[in-house]
């Protein structure tokens, strides 16, 4: 490894430790979300200059998304409005203690105890194919049946949490048309 | 020298007082022939340009929206329309003034002193946090002194914060005058109610937009010509409002300056193509349908039966099919424009928003079908359905009323 | 094809994205002055940049408890954001730094806006501007998806995600022609995260200008300039993306970058100008009941074509 890597992993990797640890200090629903955001995002960056860009940007880009979105729920539904008023993010103390420093060993003790394979041959010009090839190779299957069951999961959950259902819409013979919605969409379905 | 760089070219905050309709033309006008843009809050603003008679009642609600304006900036009023040129001039060299400046930090500094300003995060009287619903957290200290929300069912049977958000009676592009509170929970209304409309301090001028119709009911001579001429500007007056409150800054200025020009005198065989290509494009948009449609439906019996009975009722429907009424409204009077013959009694001709009759001036019926077709909709929504309508809170002033002999 | 540039590229690239937003900002600014019945000349294009010396003075100004940190963050991120983005973007056959990722890497930049824009409306703690934050989630939630299957198929045609190959991928046929979908999707996407004429949902003038509503002096100047270089950035990809880059006839190939991207530019400002705004509402149902599938069979077309191969 280089110099410029790791420099790169240091301006990295300390600041996503830090925004990782302001995550638990800070007492702002939205500063916390974002302190977790900036965390992840110096994630992408290590994992990047590690040499897998594609995932690498893929974190960065979900999780922006992702954070942004669970912002808003978190302050929807927190139960001091808005999540304006400062707040501890810190529930179950001990449990939560426990839980933490045994992951954090075990994950510790992982990196000393699994043999890590050596570095067999250059490094290829593109690794978002070989990391495509690992992934969708061998483990297609896996992956579609994964990618099924997660939209299974999403539009499951969303249809068990809305109230109104088809019959709402449709009126009781489901000839309704246009349906009865709070708010007509742009189809006008 | 660089606060005069600065004031090149200031934004202005337009702020209409009740009776100021046509000093916010004659400002409108002069704003774009300048280019001097229209700002849409007063944080992004320098000039603060007060149009219409000074209004006490409104006096309080002014001097915040003053002190919200971000240093360097300038206040000037122009009560009438043939101030505003003046007032413009003195407002860009008070902005370069070095010592006006001074002035107004040396002010806010003592403000600030003394509590600060006020939140805000409209141009309503009463800020985000007045009326918060019920306080039921004394003692706790809320952040920057600000109450908490209360909370209420929402139209999907979740419990919500509830905000009250003010809509008046300064924004941009609404009705001056009209003062909506609302009950808010996400951007969905769940309550709208009207506060009574602020009469000005002095004798109130005839409403604008009525006036042929009000001279002819006194008597005067009014020719058809100009009655027209004067509907159609209305009718281009609140499409402009509702394209700019719609999204359309492009058209929005196509119409203001046909409708300045129609109440400047252009002659109508030279308003008649370019009238025709404005309804044309804005009526055949269908992206602006396809926005607009199914919101603030208003049947043409419930019209009647709140008593509307202009374009608003004989639209029948929702925002877009009233738009398209204006639209028409326009095209069928492009040919009378020039007309030189007596304005008939008001019965026949329609004054911009209905039929005029003095003691139940068209503007209130579509003031009271408010409230019931804000609720349940959204804020966007909100303002499109109030655009659509565009009630003139000048024909509801109570001077007026007194002023003319009941016609009905 | 493509190469990285040397060391002062760094800088150019920034400087030609500053000077092609200015240059919609003019000529938005002469239409405009047409309209409104000025004169439509050189001085009309360069009134917009009378803001500048204004912004740069005027006092910053507080609302109460706002989240100062959050809300300057927000602020920054739009227009670096959009400054970022140029790195991958070739000029010619150069660009700064032709990342393996630069497709992957654009749309993450592109997505920080997300964070940028919602930020900058929930900073000043006022109830016009959070709504103007909220409202570009919900329109990127719409416009989002499609725009990602729209440089998926452009990625898929030429089996890379480095935007060189996918400019020399387009030998002899501009993906534009074989993948209109996609291309007009991309366009769209532009004004949706450039939050510009009919995606100007989240400064709408019925919220008194939404997240802008309480920006002044330079937060104002920044989320303005963040809006048009945007607008900028997406017109520049869009070449390498779906006009063969700088691929053309008798001229260099800087030459023909240049002259592609200033075509999209018109075209985006045209479109600023010609479409009224599209509330999030609409165009959330529009966009996952009609682009998304649309955009997936548009994936498919090169996916097919390069099996065929």
């Amino acid at each position: 490894m280089d110099v410029t890597s790791t420099v790169l992993l240091v301006f990295l990797g300390v600041p996503a430790l830090v925004f990782g640890v302001l995550v638990f200090t800070l007492n702002s629903m939205a500063r916390v979300t974002f302190a977790l955001l900036a965390s992840l995002v110096c994630v992408g960056g290590v994992v990047t200059v590690l040499g897998l860009p594609y995932l690498g940007m893929v974190i960065v880009l979900m999780m922006v998304m992702e954070m942004v979105i669970m912002a808003v729920f978190m302050i929807a539904y927190m139960m001091n409005p808005a999540g304006l008023m400062p707040m501890s993010m810190l529930h179950n103390k001990r449990g939560a203690l426990v839980i933490s420093s045994v992951v954090f060993a075990a994950l510790v003790a992982g990196i000393f105890v699994v043999p890590w394979p050596g570095h067999a041959g250059a490094l290829p010009r593109d690794t978002t194919f070989q990391a495509g090839m690992a992934l969708m190779g061998p483990q297609m299957l896996t992956m579609v049946t994964l990618g099924f069951v997660l939209l299974a999961t999403m539009v499951g959950a969303t249809v068990l949490a809305t109230r109104r259902g088809r019959y709402d819409r449709f009126g009781d013979d489901l000839d309704q048309r246009p349906a009865r919605d709070p708010a007509g969409g742009g189809v006008g379905r | 020298m660089s606060l005069r760089a600065a004031a090149a070219r200031p934004r202005v905050l337009l702020t209409v007082l009740p009776g100021g309709t046509a000093a916010r033309l004659a400002a409108e006008r002069q704003l774009r022939l300048r280019d001097w843009p229209l700002a849409a809050s007063p944080a992004q603003a320098d000039l603060l340009l007060v149009a219409g008679p000074d209004c006490p009642g409104l006096r309080a609600p002014l001097e915040r929206l003053w002190q919200d304006l971000p240093t360097p900036a300038a206040r000037v009023s122009a009560p009438g329309a043939d101030a505003v040129q003046a007032a413009l001039d003195s407002g860009r060299a008070q902005l370069g003034s070095r010592e006006g400046q001074l002035d107004r930090i040396r002010a806010s500094a003592g403000a600030h002193r003394h509590g600060g300003r006020p939140a805000k995060g409209e141009e309503g009287p009463g800020g985000v946090h007045d009326g918060h619903g019920p306080h039921g957290h004394g003692g706790m200290e809320m952040p920057g002194g600000l109450s908490m929300a209360g909370v209420g069912e929402d139209r999907d049977g979740l419990t919500l914060d509830q905000l009250h958000l003010p809509l008046g009676p300064f924004l941009a592009d609404w009705p001056s005058g009209l003062t909506v509170h609302l009950v808010l929970q996400g951007d969905v209304i769940q309550q709208a109610n009207l506060a009574d409309p602020i009469a000005p301090g002095g004798e109130g001028a005839a409403p604008f937009w009525a006036q042929p119709w009000i001279q002819a009911d006194a008597g005067e001579p009014v020719t058809a010509g100009e009655a027209a001429r004067r509907r159609s500007a209305a009718h281009l007056d609140s499409l402009s409002r509702l394209l700019s409150v719609a999204g359309w800054p492009a058209q929005t200025v196509v119409a203001r300056r046909l409708r300045d020009d129609l109440l400047a005198g252009a002659p109508g065989p030279a308003m008649a193509p370019r009238l025709e290509r404005f309804t044309r494009r804005v009526g055949r948009s269908r992206t602006l349908a396809w926005a607009t449609r199914g919101i603030g439906e208003l049947s043409t019996q419930g019209g009647k039966q709140a008593g509307v009975s202009g374009p608003a009722a004989r639209a029948g429907g929702d925002v877009t099919d009233r738009y398209r009424q204006w639209l028409a409204d326009i095209r069928r009077d492009l040919g009378r424009l020039d007309q030189p013959a007596r304005l008939q009694a008001a019965e026949a001709e329609e004054s911009p928003r209905g039929r005029w009759r003095a003691q139940h001036p068209p503007s209130a019926a579509l003031v009271t079908v408010l409230p019931a077709l804000l609720t349940g909709a959204e804020l966007a929504a909100a303002r499109l359905i109030v655009a659509s309508l565009d009630p003139d809170m000048d024909e509801l002033l109570p001077t007026r009323r007194e002023v003319r002999a009941p016609h009905d | 094809m493509t190469e990285s540039g040397a060391w002062w590229t760094l800088l150019a690239a920034p400087a030609m994205l500053f000077c092609l937003a200015a240059l919609a900002v003019a000529a938005n600014s002469v239409l405009d002055a047409r309209d409104a019945g000025r004169s439509a000349g050189p001085a009309a294009a360069m009134r917009p940049f009378l803001a500048l010396p204004r912004a740069l003075l005027t006092q910053p100004r507080r609302l109460p408890a706002p989240d100062v940190l959050l809300w300057r963050a927000g602020i920054a991120i739009v227009p670096v954001a959009a400054v970022l983005s140029t790195l991958v973007i070739p000029f010619g056959n150069v660009a700064v730094a032709d990342l393996s990722v630069g497709v992957l890497w654009f749309n993450a930049m592109e997505v920080l806006t997300w964070a940028g824009l919602w930020l900058a409306g929930w900073g000043p703690n006022a109830a016009f501007s959070l709504v103007g934050g909220y409202r570009f989630l919900a329109l990127g939630l719409a416009y989002e998806l499609p725009l990602m299957f729209a440089l998926i198929s452009a990625a898929t045609g030429a089996q890379s995600l480095r935007v060189g190959d996918i400019a020399a991928a387009q030998q002899g046929l501009w993906y534009a022609v074989w993948m209109p979908v996609a291309f007009v999707v991309y366009l769209a996407g532009v004004l949706a995260f450039g939050f510009l004429g009919p995606f100007a949902y989240p400064t709408g003038r019925d919220l008194a200008g939404g997240v802008l509503s309480d920006a002044s002096g330079v937060e104002w100047l920044l989320l303005q300039a963040g809006r048009w270089l945007w607008l900028a950035a997406g017109a520049a990809m869009a070449v390498p993306l779906f006009l063969g880059g700088g691929a053309g006839p008798l001229l260099p190939a800087w030459a023909w970058s240049l002259i592609k991207t200033l075509a999209v530019l018109a075209v985006l400002v045209v479109a600023v100008r010609r479409l009224p705004l599209v509330r999030a509402d609409r165009y959330v149902e529009l966009a996952w009941v009609v682009l998304i599938p649309l955009t997936i069979a548009q994936t498919l077309v090169p996916a097919l074509v390069d099996l065929a191969r």
